[in-house]
């Protein structure tokens, strides 16, 4: 029977660990696991341990609530694993890591956007008024 | 035709009652048992620790103002590693305004109630605990029962916790309703609160008309031990009374109600005279 086994293990060519966010939920509620898996698996697939969870929506306190294993995921990091652009962004955050430059570039677009959409309306509306 | 009786169809339900077992035991078995019921029963009346308020948690580890206005919500990160005690764990919130602070004690309360559950407590604590609604448990009577919920619900040293236990002890002094608390783990914290702010003079008279006399002399102790400054404690350091002495010399210092101690002193030595007369 232990060949049986053997055949059943899934074996990948190359691949290696990732730490990433599992979807899980219903519809229209998601829910995010941190996971840590085989980054050729499935994403919501078999993966080698839970870290933690992410819940996007927010509570009846405002708050997002994130629970984050630090202490496998140190372990997990010095085997070598590597992290999905938005779980890097949520380490960001929480205060794990450093701040990522995405967040900050993101940040400033937001806000370039937020003053274009500012002026020109000021400045549009000003225009017609003086053509008239 | 069945009727419909309100009463007897919503009737609280008793759970299943057990026959009583019977035992044939020696004398020396009956004296063991007797032994470690009396030793079960001093494990459950032990006292739960009685703790000063603890300090607001105001400490900010980051401070990005740039991120402001990415975010509407703000982030709560619990750290889950197992094996690390509840006071230490690290639960930190990302504001929207870019901060990165502690949690709170109330945020933190709730998320180690979300991610490790305990029993008997909920995430938000029920809404009896208001003051509007705890003086309805106290007109029923039942201050132990809201004092056993507190317990479970809240951190000894949180204000919520203190602030029930002083109005139950409150309630129970203004009422004279000592003989609630007699027998349970939470007599020993009214003691500590009453003798705190001098309120002893009710229950020593509870005491006396239940003729607890060594009750009573362990309470004056107390009181003695607390403030070895005051006059009755010199007068009994000095006379080494005991008993009655004592009781005399701490009514007349040290309490308010001196009268009612007093007619409460001589009632009880007629009982005690005309109990050893017979």
């Amino acid at each position: 029977m232990v060949q049986l086994a053997s055949r059943l293990l899934k074996s990948y060519r190359g691949g290696h660990v990732v730490i990433r966010f599992a979807l899980g939920g219903c519809t229209n509620r998601p829910f995010f696991r941190i996971v840590a898996a085989h980054s050729k698996r499935a994403r919501d697939g078999k993966y080698l341990e839970q870290l933690g969870c992410l819940d996007p929506l927010p509570n009846a306190h405002g708050e997002k609530v994130a629970g984050l294993n630090l202490e496998r995921l140190r372990h997990w990091l010095g085997c070598g694993a590597q992290l999905s652009r938005p779980a890097e962004k949520l380490l960001g955050l929480a205060g794990f890591l450093p701040l990522h430059p995405m967040t900050v570039t993101g940040a400033e677009r937001l806000r370039r956007r937020a003053q274009g959409a500012a002026a020109p309306p000021t400045g549009s509306s000003g225009g017609p008024d003086e053509a008239s | 035709m069945t009727g419909l009786n309100l009463q007897k169809v919503f009737r609280p339900v008793k759970t299943e009652l057990k026959p009583p077992k019977y035992k044939l035991m020696t004398e020396a078995q009956l004296e063991e048992a007797t032994r470690k019921a009396t030793e079960e029963a001093k494990e459950k009346l032990r006292m739960p620790p009685v703790l000063d308020e603890r300090e607001p948690i105001d400490d900010i580890l980051a401070e990005d103002k740039f991120l402001e206005g990415t975010e509407t919500t703000k982030y709560v990160f619990t750290d889950l590693t197992y094996s690390i005690p509840h006071r230490e764990r690290f639960i930190v919130v990302r504001e929207p305004s870019g901060v990165l602070r502690k949690a709170s004690w109330e945020e933190r309360d709730r998320m180690i109630q979300i991610f490790f559950p305990k029993e008997g407590r909920r995430v938000i604590p029920p809404v009896i605990f208001k003051d509007e609604h705890l003086v309805t448990v106290f007109q029923q009577d039942r201050h132990e029962d809201i004092l056993n919920m507190c317990i479970a619900q809240f951190e000894p040293d949180s204000p919520d916790y203190i602030r029930v236990h002083h109005r139950t002890y409150d309630d129970i002094e203004k009422h004279a309703k000592y003989d609630l608390l007699r027998s349970t783990r939470h007599f020993g914290g009214m003691v500590w609160y009453l003798v705190n702010r001098k309120k002893t003079d009710g229950l020593l008279i509870d005491m006396l008309h239940r003729d607890l006399l060594d009750d009573a002399t362990s309470l004056i102790t107390l009181y003695h031990m607390l403030y070895p400054e005051c006059q009755s404690a010199k007068e009994a350091k000095e006379g080494k009374l005991q008993g009655v002495g004592l009781i005399k010399v701490f009514v007349k210092t040290e309490s308010q109600k001196e009268g009612y101690i007093q007619l409460a002193l001589q009632a009880y030595q007629e009982a005690m005279a005309t109990s050893t007369a017979l």
